[in-house]
């Protein structure tokens, strides 16, 4: 974060940023996030060794089928998950800090004020005996102690911030539409000046015509309130038009990821291809839309080497051995697919081998591992080893420029190949 | 809410309890042993015929009997008791209506709320050893008819231990230094049979919250307030409750005809005075009178418990209330 | 060649409905709850089905074994009732009339109630909303107090003295009584299911060619709720059960075949509890909450099995 972010994150708040957080810290590294699930039947890892980046006011669609984990990915970030699934391994650092370490109390600081959520399918998410100003008030009272009347003003405000009238908050859900239900959920998102807010398919469940005035709504939101996006959809048109990056997941695994433009022009994994191949386009000729033959692996034993090699059409060997390491191109897309090998032609040398010399030879697994016991202490007093320790992801990267929002940036992502084996 | 929906249902009540004085009127008139019946017999024709003639009885069953009969009762005249002769069955039904009245408002509230709550723990906290053992509990309770909770109660209790009396709601016969005297001594009859009744509702209760809470426990609004970071109490009481109770609200005024089952039987067993008693002992009597008295009130009652449900479940949950 | 085709058809369907029976009976009987219930249900069962041959035929005051409220030992397992009977061979006999009550109370609840509900539903218009204002009448009516109240007359009609099938005048009032006054809530089930079914296709299509509204309901409705009904029948079976109980303990029971609500009415005549005679009230009530827990048990492994609740994602 530039200083200009900075101020502008910080000018813009209500409320001060959490005591730890190192405002020259990127605003979220995810790095080899896992996310288990214990069944009857065994484990289920459907989350395996995820990592990106978000940026202050960038906007991040994470796409991919059901069931390849992309919503595991955003509720994990906030440990938002049911009894049976875990965090086993990774990284989450929100400025620096990170959330994975943090026990269930001191984490709720987090929740909301930093990462809100906007669900799918908002008839169900709204209590629906209550009434709709009240549930955006609610956060507002509770988690920031601001009077009942404060929080129902605030609340009006945040209906006409999103475009509703401002008495509609007297409504209970079941009155709204659908498309005023979607609103009211991003208005109560906002309510507590959140850093992030996760989108969980927030169209899917509204027609065409409310669908773009909601992404219209979003779009303005972004500009306006300098806000970072995280938008998990199966939906690439909604990504192509509202998102700076986007990050394609199979199986619980990074296939790809980079800016938007450079993805869609030229998408490099096999996934993505047949993804875009899916979808019609308006400008092209008639053709038959492409499917993708087979069904997602089951995740409680998934295929060996790329989980994709089963339904790849340009499977070799390789695929069903080993693993495929993540490169990084030239235009800041990293995929992960035997066919972009490390050291192939046009193809940057594998991420891993490019900042093993500037990594200090501290890596996330030993921090992981050395530092969780003063951070178990509530938050009230700064950990002072805490933002000073050494942070792979707060090492810059020589090619890239942090620039304003909405310039596609390179993004510095922490090696993964130091975490896995060596492939 | 709309006065639209009160309206409805207060007329649908009223629907209700035309169809039940009518319904009572004819049961009466068919009951073995019935006034016209009973005074028919073994008497010459035309003594038979002026009796039949000054009680009315001649007239045709309806309209006239009927006519005369819901017109009499809209006055509150029930009529006379065959038993307790001189005493109108409206005297008799006070005097024995409120017994019954403590007994079970008391012991319903007692089960509504240690009910629900053991309930709404055991499906918050589920697996847990609260809710093992309070589900298992519930379930054997709710197996057994009141009154075979009454008998273990007072065979180990009354008979066993000897700590409280075996029946009746005062001593026979005793006189009172003072009224707290008194008052110690109605509370050592009333102990065991409120406990019988308690215990024999909460089972009911119990397993429906909890039931009611495992399900609105998936919703997805209580992950939106747990995203929210609310804390777990506030998340159970500001939105897993509110949405949970509505089938408990049904379900209280749904049961009210059965535990005027219970009523009848629980009285019997602990010898209580109310109209649980009343009703076996008119039976056995032939007290007509007294019995249609006591089925039109019970049969009112539940109908206006069943309203007083609907209100509440309209004042719960806004859906319902167009 | 369509004939064998046919039977091809038939068997492979019949061969479909085995595999899927054994596989419900094997998940069934997988629950705990279900087992238990079952195991307990069967055992009484077997008790209902031949009490001669376990205790010998029923004890009267002149065939009585004991003396008066004897306390439970070698010789009376549970002890003697205030005529000296073995309680022990009164239980026994108890559980055959119990039972029996039960099974043919649920039997006229569920005819009325399916009738009523089946016909509500699939009809609809007027006919429903008449079938539903009395469904509704009778739902809110005590009707504890109005089986009190048809017994004598019921009685009064049938005559104190009469047997039908077997079964003397008293008991089958119970039954009827019974029957009258619990039909409703399997009517209303019964209907909200009939309304859902009567939108699906296979529906329309039979009223397309022309099929009568009988053949509809009988071929078509009734074997798809059948299902539910076999879930309401285990749970109206229990409330028979109960009800029976409670309606002999209050005196409407027959001394001469006693039930085990009239072991108890017997038990609380006596003043049995006050005395600590507490064998005299123990078997018959563990008998009716075992038998009625199971039952319950029972429904509510059917229900799992045959609506697996899904699990939520969160």
């Amino acid at each position: 974060m530039t200083a200009d972010a900075a101020s502008r994150v910080t000018g813009r708040r209500q409320w001060p940023l959490p005591k730890l957080a190192d405002p020259s810290a990127p605003l979220l590294v995810v790095d080899g996030l896992r996310t288990e699930f214990t069944l009857e039947a065994g484990r289920l890892r459907a989350v395996d060794g995820v990592s990106f980046r978000l940026d202050d006011g960038e906007a991040l669609g994470i796409a991919g089928e059901s069931g390849c984990g992309k919503t595991t990915t955003a509720l994990s970030l906030v440990r938002l998950l049911p009894g049976n699934a875990r965090i086993v391994d990774g990284s989450v650092k929100l400025w620096g800090i990170d959330l994975v370490q943090k026990t269930d109390r001191a984490l709720q600081r987090y929740r909301w004020r930093e990462i809100s959520i906007v669900f799918q399918g908002a008839m169900n998410a709204l209590n629906p005996v209550r009434r709709v100003g009240d549930q955006i008030a609610e956060p507002i009272e509770k988690r920031l102690g601001q009077s009942r009347a404060a929080g129902l003003a605030r609340a009006r405000e945040l209906l006409d911030l999103v475009g509703m009238p401002r008495d509609r908050g007297r409504a209970y859900p079941h009155e709204l539409s659908g498309g005023m239900r979607q609103r009211a959920m991003i208005a109560m998102a906002l309510a507590c000046d959140p850093a992030i807010v996760i989108g969980d398919e927030p169209t899917t469940a509204l027609d065409v015509m409310v669908q773009a005035q909601i992404l219209e709504l979003l779009e303005r939101l972004r500009r306006d309130l300098g806000l970072s996006l995280m938008l998990i959809t199966h939906d690439l048109s909604v990504i192509a038009e509202t998102c700076d990056r986007v990050l394609v997941m199979y199986a619980g695994r990074v296939a790809e990821e980079g800016g938007v433009g450079a993805v869609f022009d030229h998408p490099r994994h096999p996934y993505t291809q047949k993804l875009m191949g899916a979808f019609p386009d308006i400008a092209s000729g008639r053709r038959t839309l492409d499917v993708i033959a087979g069904q997602p692996p089951d995740l409680r034993n998934p295929p060996a080497g790329c989980r994709f090699h089963p339904r790849c059409p340009f499977v070799m060997q390789v695929c069903r051995e080993e693993q495929p390491p993540e490169v990084r191109f030239p235009d800041g897309v990293r995929v992960a697919c035997h066919l972009h090998p490390p050291g192939g032609d046009g193809v940057v040398a594998q991420a891993a081998e490019r900042s093993a010399p500037d990594a200090p030879p501290q890596s996330p697994a030993p921090v992981l591992a050395a530092v969780p016991e003063p951070d178990r202490a509530p938050d009230a007093g700064a950990v002072p080893g805490l933002a000073a320790a050494p942070d792979l992801a707060a090492v810059p990267d020589p090619a890239a420029v942090p620039g304003p929002t909405g310039v596609a940036r390179p993004p510095v992502v922490p090696p993964p190949a130091a975490r896995t084996p060596a492939p | 809410m709309s006065g639209r929906y009160l309206a409805r249902k207060g007329v649908q009540a009223i629907v209700t309890i035309a169809f039940i004085l009518v319904l009572n009127f004819i049961l009466f008139r068919m009951m073995p042993g019935s006034p016209d019946r009973v005074i028919a017999r073994n008497l010459p024709a035309p003594v038979h015929a002026q009796l039949l003639e000054r009680w009315g009885l001649d007239k045709p069953l309806i309209p006239d009997q009927l006519v005369a009969y819901v017109g009499a009762t809209l006055q509150g005249d029930l009529g006379d008791s065959y038993r307790f002769r001189g005493e109108t069955v409206v005297d008799v039904l006070a005097e024995r209506i409120w017994p019954t009245l403590l007994l079970f408002g008391l012991g319903e509230i007692i089960a509504i709320v240690l009910g629900l709550g053991l309930g709404a723990y055991s499906g918050w906290r589920r697996g847990g050893p609260v809710d093992y053992v309070g589900n298992g509990v519930s379930l054997v309770l709710y197996s057994m008819p009141y009154f075979v909770i009454g008998m273990i109660v007072l065979v180990v209790f009354s008979a066993g231990l000897g700590w409280f009396p075996t029946s009746g709601m005062f001593t026979i016969a005793a006189t009172y230094a003072s009224p707290l005297d008194q008052a110690w001594d109605f509370l050592a009859h009333f102990t065991l049979p409120l406990t019988t009744v308690a215990i024999g509702l909460v089972g009911q209760y119990s397993i429906l919250m909890r039931s009611s809470i495992i399900d609105v426990m998936g919703e997805d609004y209580i992950a939106t307030a747990r995203a929210k970071g609310l804390r777990d109490g506030v998340v159970l009481r500001d939105h897993a409750l509110p949405n949970a109770l509505l089938p408990a609200v049904t379900l209280v005024a749904i049961n009210l005809g059965y535990v005027i089952a219970g009523a009848i039987t629980v009285e019997i067993v602990f010898g209580w005075p109310g109209l649980g008693t009343l009703t076996v002992d008119a039976l056995a009597a032939r007290d007509y009178p007294v019995l249609q008295g006591v089925f039109l009130l019970l049969s009112i009652s539940v109908v206006l418990a069943n309203l007083a449900a609907d209100i509440a479940y309209g004042a719960l949950d806004p859906r319902v209330r167009t | 060649m369509t004939a064998v085709a046919g039977a091809d058809v038939r068997s492979a369907r019949l061969r479909l409905r085995v595999r899927n029976a054994r596989s419900f009976v094997r998940r069934f009987l997988g629950r705990r709850d279900g087992a238990l219930g079952v195991a307990i249900l069967a055992a009484f069962s077997v008790v209902a089905l031949f009490p001669d041959l376990l205790v010998g035929p029923l004890q009267t005051v002149t065939t009585a074994t004991g003396r008066q409220l004897e306390a439970p030992s070698v010789a009376h397992l549970f002890g003697t009732d205030h005529l000296g009977r073995d309680m022990l061979n009164l239980t026994v006999h108890g559980t055959r009339i119990s039972m029996t009550i039960g099974l043919l109370a649920t039997l006229v609840t569920l005819v009325i109630g399916v009738l009523v509900g089946i016909v509500a539903g699939y009809v609809g218009g007027a006919t429903d909303t008449v079938l539903m204002r009395i469904t509704d009448f009778f739902l809110v009516l005590p009707t504890f107090v109005l089986a009190l109240i048809l017994a004598p007359i019921v009685l009064d009609l049938i005559g104190t003295d009469a047997q039908i099938g077997g079964i003397r005048a008293t008991l089958f009032v119970i039954v009827v009584v019974i029957g009258i006054t619990s039909w409703a809530s399997t009517a209303r089930i019964i209907r909200a299911q009939a309304l859902t079914l009567k939108e699906r296709a296979f529906v329309s299509r039979a009223r397309v060619i022309g099929a009568s509204g009988t053949h509809i309901m009988v071929r078509h409705i009734l074997p798809n709720v059948l299902n539910l009904i076999v879930a309401n029948a285990v749970l109206t079976f229990a409330g028979a059960i109960l009800t029976e109980t409670t309606l002999s303990f209050v005196g409407l029971g027959d001394p001469f075949d006693p039930s085990w609500g009239q072991i108890l009415n017997a038990a609380q005549e006596s003043g049995a509890p006050g005395l600590g005679a507490w064998w005299y009230v123990a078997p018959p009530a563990v008998s009716v909450v075992l038998v009625v827990l199971s039952f319950t048990l029972v429904g509510g492994a059917l229900d799992e099995v045959l609506n697996p609740r899904l699990r939520a994602r969160r």
